[in-house]
């Protein structure tokens, strides 16, 4: 390990690079504050890219939790107008079967109205012709305002808006240490990951907003934030069996959501308490996969013939009250401690707790706080600011790329937005297709090497979709490594060691549901990547 | 519909039997539900590269004693050494008299190159893939490297790299003419097989011959992605001829046109030995008299049966549907024959998708001459024969293939001799 003291200074250094992390950064950069957001990883790679990717209504919580339902319903608004290349205005049903109490229907829909949601209950007929995947039996049907949003799409358009107002964003940058001069912090140490050296970085405001990491990170001052890590185990389908999102109308349980997203759906979640030592390593269980399907199967029949492409699970950052340390009164609140009140620590804040939904609502209260340490009186424009990607109708969009063939045009639209244009040279090499079930093109793939932060192959998946279809990387892995390496972005040794991580990723969400069609494909990945390719795993070396 | 044998499976070891069944009188019909693993090979046969301890193996025939004493139901287990041993060398003729021109032999493996620029230890090698006899250096010193401008299945770069760290230099070139201009508009055409229709073309290869002879003056050869030779055998003879330079095909990612083209060849033998093969049907269900398949049903022929003697089960393993697997267990689809696995479906994988996966083993249980069984009891006339047996790991073993090979041979010599 090097020891090469580079030291920089900025305003506020914001530890994270999930959703919460991108939209402190783009509401600083905003604010004409000097930013750098540092991220150990890539961006999105915690529970930000483990969720169901539901834009929530904010019903779910309507009947335990009003603040987090109001919440909800606010952010959700304003995320379909300032993000709306990353949402689909799906709506939602919550459904009562028959084993269901249909008493709760009407508690249910009393405390939406409360929360400012609209609930409509409407007639199980209706909601079959509305929803037909959903189960014929239903015997009651709750319309909510819910929609599918993809949060990788979103943080990247973050980052995107946020370097365009002058943020650094530097990802596989790991925070070692916390500089402090007596009670204040001053600045960061961090490991570069990239090219192992240490670097440090100056700011008279650090934030961590690591999620459940940032547990470890206030650890780095001594600073205890009482955390629950939660993990939350979801399936990936192959089809998208349901086009409105599905819920079930009870009290939340396991395995009571199925979100369609782009050309899946996914069935989600478990929730269990786990140990701080496995947030790193998270495995789906087969008794996980079994309530899941059990669950699913309920509420979309069709799921027991849908093949399974992928198990995954994320890690909820939960936080107890500070008056509570058993940690029994969880709550899915906002958390946003100022350390110099709590702890007597000045320049250091945590922000935590939330969800995917309200993570512009936590950036701006965080960026208020940051203000006020900086003596600024600058206000939060990123409610009505549109993301970039969202600035343009789809029919403006479409009429620039027009001579793309069809299918690729609405694939990257869909996935970009109006920057759609922007790797769109529209020559026969640059539509040629790197990846065939998600209709990734080489000319997607340039851009997304190009201009947002990819490192890896893992990275250009969370970019484009690569790798993400039905195959899970059969040929376009391999395809996307030669492009990187041929675009000198990484040496072939490099790109070949990627390849092995690339593959190792994608088993690791197939095994646990590695059987019919999808150990078929495991099979036939094997005998191309290991069989004719020769890859082995000490290709890293 | 009567046959002497019938055989379900139209891969490598459905056709390896047919051919020899048919070539000494027998009437056989393949039925063949479609692509076979074929159609993605590396145009090498692999024998035995490792044991399943994983010692590496040089000489196959130096190393089967130790592979029966470590895995006692491995197919060459049940060859035993002997007959092991006739049949690699039988092997070799076969593909000689059918006239499939290849490199290598039992004695020693040879090295193939991968697509990755690697090498790899195998047995057989189709002709014109670049081989290295000692797996060390490659025979050439500064070949040009010519892939055709948009193709991503094939990666020069990779290639270059790894040939350097052997001492051999190369130079990267492209191939662009008018007609794979046409092939470029549609974005998911630039694939092996399509770029190869044009190459079977006698223009287009003229025009080749003019870019390598333009572009290689500096090279000492031409390696050329196998997007050659689909439908004609000629191409690269021609291209040497014309240029006055050995050329070297390497494989592509899928589909493997020289695959596809051995695929094909082999078809033909067996037809032209009087073989029916029926292609796009599958075998849906059979009638067992006694210990005895009497006679099986498809689904393109409804309830017309196929009557035979003598049963051969060339389904393939999972991504063909020799084998299916379920949450609770791994099962033959057909006979529902006894299958080898593990009853806990945690026990199937590694969490490291390089090392060795269980499920890649389970197989159809056997006699030791290939018969199968339901519980427990043997079927007299049906044999199963490459990757659906039992006992084996073709990709840690470095096998597959020698195991289709000889158990279909075996099975062809034990049918003969009844």
């Amino acid at each position: 390990m090097k020891q090469n003291e580079i030291t920089q200074s900025f305003d506020v250094i914001i530890i994270g690079g999930g959703a919460t992390g991108a939209g402190i950064a783009r509401d600083c950069s905003r604010r004409g504050i000097k930013t750098l957001l540092l991220e150990r990883l890539d961006i999105s790679t915690g529970a930000t890219g483990r969720n169901h990717g539901l834009l929530h209504s904010g019903a779910r919580y309507a009947v335990t939790d009003k603040e987090s339902a109001e919440e909800c319903i606010k952010e959700n608004m304003i995320l379909r107008k300032i993000a709306s290349h990353c949402v689909e205005e799906t709506d939602g049903l919550f459904l009562s079967l028959p084993e269901d109490d249909l008493s709760y229907q009407s508690k249910f829909v009393e405390a939406c109205n409360q929360a400012g949601i609209r609930a409509e209950i409407i007639d199980p007929k209706e909601a079959l012709r509305l929803e037909p995947s959903a189960n014929r039996n239903i015997i009651g049907a709750v319309r909510v305002p819910d929609g599918a949003v993809d949060p990788f799409r979103l943080t990247a358009s973050n980052v995107m808006d946020a370097k365009l107002h002058g943020a650094t964003i530097l990802t596989y940058q790991e925070v070692i240490k916390i500089i402090r001069e007596q009670n204040r912090v001053i600045g960061v140490k961090v490991l570069d990951h990239k090219t192992n050296e240490i670097k440090s970085y100056y700011a008279p405001v650090v934030v961590n907003a690591g999620g459940i990491w940032g547990h470890n990170i206030a650890k780095l001052v001594d600073i205890n934030i009482n955390m629950l890590p939660s993990k939350g185990a979801l399936l990936i389908f192959g089809h998208r069996v349901n086009n409105i999102v599905l819920n079930r109308c009870r009290k939340p349980a396991d395995a009571d959501i199925l979100v369609p997203g782009d050309t899946i759906c996914l069935i989600g979640t478990t929730s269990s308490k786990v140990p701080f030592e496995e947030i790193d390593h998270m495995r789906v269980t087969p008794e996980e996969v079994d309530v899941l399907l059990r669950e699913g199967e309920k509420m979309a029949p069709i799921l027991a013939q849908t093949r399974i492409l992928r198990a995954y699970a994320g890690v909820r950052p939960l936080v107890a009250s500070d008056n509570d340390p058993s940690g029994r009164s969880v709550s899915r609140g906002i958390v946003l401690l100022d350390h110099a009140t709590r702890d007597g620590l000045e320049g250091f804040i945590t922000i935590t707790g939330g969800k995917l939904m309200t993570y512009r609502l936590m950036a701006e209260w965080t960026t208020d706080l940051i203000c006020k340490k900086l003596n600024l009186s600058a206000i939060c424009t990123t409610a009505t600011e549109k993301l970039p990607g969202s600035r343009e109708s789809i029919e403006e969009i479409s009429k620039k790329i027009i001579s793309v063939p069809l299918t690729q045009r609405n694939s990257t639209i869909y996935r970009h937005g109006d920057m759609a244009d922007r790797f769109s040279e529209n020559t026969p090499l640059d539509n040629s297709l790197i990846c065939e079930c998600e209709e990734v093109s080489v000319g997607e793939a340039k851009y997304a090497l190009n201009e947002l932060d990819v490192n890896n192959l893992i990275d250009l998946r969370r970019r484009t979709r690569i790798g993400m279809g039905t195959c899970q990387g059969e040929l376009c892995a391999c395809r996307a490594a030669g492009l990187m390496s041929d675009m000198k972005k990484i040496c072939t040794n490099r790109a070949k060691a990627d390849l092995t991580s690339f593959l190792n990723e994608r088993w690791k969400g197939m095994f646990p549901i590695a059987w019919g069609d999808t150990l078929r494909e495991c099979e036939y990945t094997a005998w191309i990547y290991e069989g004719v390719c020769g890859l082995t795993s000490s290709s890293k070396k | 519909m009567k046959f002497d044998t019938i055989i379900i499976g139209g891969g490598l070891s459905g056709l390896i039997s047919g051919i020899y069944l048919s070539q000494r009188g027998l009437q056989c019909v393949i039925i063949s539900s479609g692509q076979s693993a074929l159609h993605f090979s590396s145009g090498s046969f692999d024998l035995l590269n490792n044991l399943p301890d994983g010692t590496n193996v040089q000489k196959p025939l130096d190393a089967i004693s130790e592979l029966i004493k470590q895995a006692p139901t491995h197919p060459y287990a049940k060859l035993g050494e002997n007959k092991f041993k006739a049949l690699t060398q039988q092997a070799e003729d076969f593909f000689k008299n059918i006239k499939i021109s290849i490199q290598g032999n039992h004695e020693e493996n040879h090295y193939r190159v991968t697509p990755m620029g690697t090498l790899k230890p195998t047995w057989l090698t189709l002709k014109n893939l670049l081989i290295s006899e000692n797996g060390k250096c490659l025979p050439i010193q500064h070949p040009g490297i010519f892939n055709v401008t948009g193709f991503l299945d094939f990666y020069s770069q990779f290639i270059t790299d790894e040939f350097l760290k052997m001492g051999t230099k190369c130079s990267i070139h492209s191939i662009n003419l008018p007609a794979l201009e046409n092939l470029r508009k549609n974005p998911t055409e630039m694939r092996s097989v399509n770029i190869a229709r044009i190459f079977d073309k006698q223009e287009n290869i003229k025009e080749l011959v003019q870019i390598l002879k333009a572009e290689s003056k500096d090279c000492d050869s031409i390696i050329l992605p196998a997007i050659t030779g689909l439908n004609r055998e000629d191409v690269v003879d021609y291209l040497r001829k014309e240029i006055n330079k050995p050329i070297y095909l390497l494989p592509t990612l899928p589909p493997s046109v020289p695959g596809i083209h051995t695929q094909q060849k082999l078809r033909s033998v067996f037809q032209q030995n009087g073989g029916v093969y029926m292609l796009g049907d599958t075998v849906l269900r059979a009638e067992m008299k006694g210990n005895r398949i009497s006679q099986i049903y498809s689904f393109n022929h409804g309830n017309i049966p196929f009557v035979g003697q003598n049963f051969i089960l060339a389904t393939g393993s999972y991504f063909s549907q020799g084998l299916i697997a379920n949450t609770e267990r791994v099962y033959e689809p057909i006979f529902d024959l006894d299958v080898t696995f593990t009853p806990n479906r945690t026990q199937w994988y590694n969490s490291d998708v390089f090392e060795s996966q269980p499920y890649q083993s389970f197989g159809v249980k056997t006699d030791n001459t290939f018969r199968c069984m339901r519980e427990g009891k043997i079927f007299e006339n049906l044999y199963a024969t490459g990757a659906i047996l039992e006992g084996f790991n073709p990709l840690k073993e470095g096998c597959g293939a020698g195991v289709s090979i000889l158990s279909a041979m075996y099975i062809a010599e034990q049918i003969l001799s009844k």
